[in-house]
């Protein structure tokens, strides 16, 4: 084979597997909006402080990485049920741009918070799957991207089976659908979106533990890079679609990639960014989503 | 007194960019992409008189009408969605403006500077005003005069047949079209002007920093300039200037509490939403306060909701 082929399939495996962290980000973004209708711009900020947190019981009591790992899911979904309590419960209806505002100032409180107590400083993260690529074929693959794909596919079938093998599902997508309707047959929707916020908040702390993973460190960019390639992911696959975000990720992850290999890293951002605005003016519905802007 | 300077000339700078979202507001849209119109007229301005040895009226202008030139060319297919969908697309269009000053080099060396966008460095060495020997309280009175023209402009703007339109558009989309208004048209309008408000804005910065590269464009920017139209009212072009006045003045003045500012900055935010979602000046404000003023309300009835 040659090599352009050969390095260009070494970056679509890359790229597919990146791809998956991707689609996480998205799926959590779509889930939300698919639920509230409403962005939550606070989501990036809820995963750094899960990933901040988890490192607490590390530096303290030198804990497992198992231990790490549970701390910043929990205090993801903390974060997440403040998120809700803030700016989402007592928010009167009508204004569309009213929920967007307030979270954006939680961001900035949490950003903010995260900041003071920690002096802007990235923290280092172990390195559970090691550092050593594995060869497959003749293609290297780095250990934690291949944890990314396992943990990915699990978190996706889990999803998948809570939307639509349980009750809680049902009634989740009742009330995207419509939350009036949902409402008289007797879903309460504040349970529902209470506990669409526990649920995106649990997969914010997994994100938050493969983003600072993958990067070595919790930072402080964190919580901005998530949340624009969240959005991208989201428009890409089509608002409000939970399938559409699994696809948008895996495109992102490969078209970034591969932009990388051929055209250079500082091209990576700006392809995101032109394909956002191109397909939200050529295709707003997104790759799978029915709804028009 | 250099320190009071210095915060006026900010929020000087600052209204003209919750102006231009209060524009694109007004016809019912929300723009995170107004840094990028910033910084392509403070790019613009800045080369024109650091590079091409322009006067600052002509450089400003040049950095207003790319700018509003751009504002066009994006607005047509970008103002074909709505809501939230165009605020993610502006978002993405501020960020491919950012990225691509990021990715620019067109620099001369003139005495001992390198002079013009240096990819990462940014846009170092704008001494226009340092070279003539415009002082910074000149320079505040440069600021607030375009300050002023633009909010002149916008008194007009919300008086005449076309702010009514752009209020309708706000209002219901398809009513207004139906009453014959050329929806498009109209919001595309309303985009090109913020866009070279934005212009200005930049062009007015880069001179009075002397310097800017792509980390000041980027999202901070964009929530600053969306909060202080939406914190302030959108009800009048008072509510952005009382919001730049209030949230500048706000963060100054809390900065000897370090931490604390932006976490209070934040909490404000999340509480005026809570209570005002449209802000402080909103329209009921608005109109209590025409209702205070019985000659103009005689002189011209209030139209129909």
């Amino acid at each position: 084979m040659s090599t352009v082929l050969l390095d260009g399939t070494e970056q679509l495996i890359n790229g597919l597997m990146y791809g998956c962290f991707y689609a996480l980000i998205g799926g959590g973004f779509t889930l939300l909006f698919g639920v509230l209708r409403r962005f939550n711009l606070a989501y990036g900020s809820t995963i750094m402080a899960g990933a901040y947190a988890g490192l607490i019981p590390v530096y303290l009591f030198n804990a497992p990485v198992l231990v790490l790992f549970v701390t910043t899911i929990v205090v993801s979904v903390l974060v997440g049920l403040l998120v809700e309590f803030c700016c989402f419960r007592f928010l009167r209806k009508g204004h569309e741009l009213a929920p967007l505002m307030t979270t954006i100032g939680m961001l900035i409180v949490i950003d903010e918070t995260i900041v003071y107590l920690t002096d802007a400083v990235g923290f280092k993260y172990p390195a559970p799957f090691g550092d050593e690529s594995l060869a497959l074929g003749p293609f290297l693959i780095r250990p934690d991207y291949l944890a990314i794909l396992v943990v990915s596919v699990v978190s996706f079938s889990a999803i998948f089976y809570l939307l639509y093998r349980t009750r809680f599902g049902r009634a989740m997508r009742a009330v995207a659908e419509r939350p009036d309707a949902a409402q008289i047959l007797g879903v309460s929707v504040r349970h529902v979106n209470v506990l669409t916020f526990v649920l995106t908040s649990a997969l914010a702390g997994i994100i938050g533990f493969f983003a600072a993973v993958s990067v070595g460190s919790a930072r402080p960019e964190m919580a901005a890079w998530l949340t624009g390639k969240g959005l991208v992911v989201m428009v890409l696959g089509g608002l409000g679609s939970f399938p559409g975000a699994i696809v948008g990720g895996l495109a992102l992850g490969v078209l970034e990639f591969e932009a990388v290999w051929f055209l250079g890293s500082s091209y990576r951002d700006i392809l995101a960014f032109a394909i956002l605005f191109l397909v939200l003016i050529v295709r707003p519905g997104g790759l799978l989503g029915t709804r028009t802007a | 007194m250099e320190y009071y300077v210095a915060i006026g000339s900010i929020i000087g700078i600052h209204a003209m960019l919750g102006l231009s979202v209060y524009l694109v507001a007004i016809s019912g849209q929300m723009s995170f992409g107004q840094q990028g119109f910033f910084a392509l007229g403070a790019y613009l301005a800045g080369l024109s008189t650091a590079l091409w040895g322009l006067h600052l009226l002509p450089a400003l202008v040049l950095g207003v009408v790319v700018a509003a030139a751009v504002g066009l060319l994006v607005g047509f297919p970008a103002l074909r969605v709505r809501g939230l969908y165009l605020a993610i697309a502006t978002f993405g269009f501020g960020e491919i403006v950012r990225l691509a000053f990021l990715n620019v080099r067109y620099t001369r060396r003139i005495g001992d500077r390198v002079v013009g966008p240096n990819a990462s460095e940014g846009f170092r060495h704008v001494r226009y005003i340092y070279d003539r020997g415009i002082t910074p309280l000149e320079y505040l009175g440069i600021i607030l005069l375009a300050l002023v023209v633009v909010v002149i402009l916008f008194y007009f703007l919300e008086r005449s047949k076309l702010g009514a339109k752009l209020r309708a558009v706000e209002e219901d989309e398809v009513a207004a079209s139906m009453i014959g208004i050329n929806v498009t048209r109209v919001k595309v309008f309303g985009f090109t002007v913020a866009a070279g408000v934005a212009g200005l804005a930049g062009g007015l910065f880069i001179h009075y920093s002397s310097y800017i590269d792509h980390d000041m464009v980027a999202l901070p920017l964009a929530i600053a300039s969306v909060t202080y139209p939406i914190f302030g009212g959108l009800g009048s072009f008072v509510g952005p200037l009382l919001g730049a006045v209030a949230l500048v003045g706000l963060t100054e003045s809390l900065r000897t509490l370090h931490g604390a500012r932006e976490f209070i900055y934040g909490a404000l935010i999340i509480l005026t939403m809570l209570f005002r979602p449209r802000g402080i000046v909103d329209e009921a404000l608005v109109l209590r306060v025409k209702g205070w003023l019985p000659l103009r309300a005689a002189r011209r009835p209030a139209p129909a909701p």
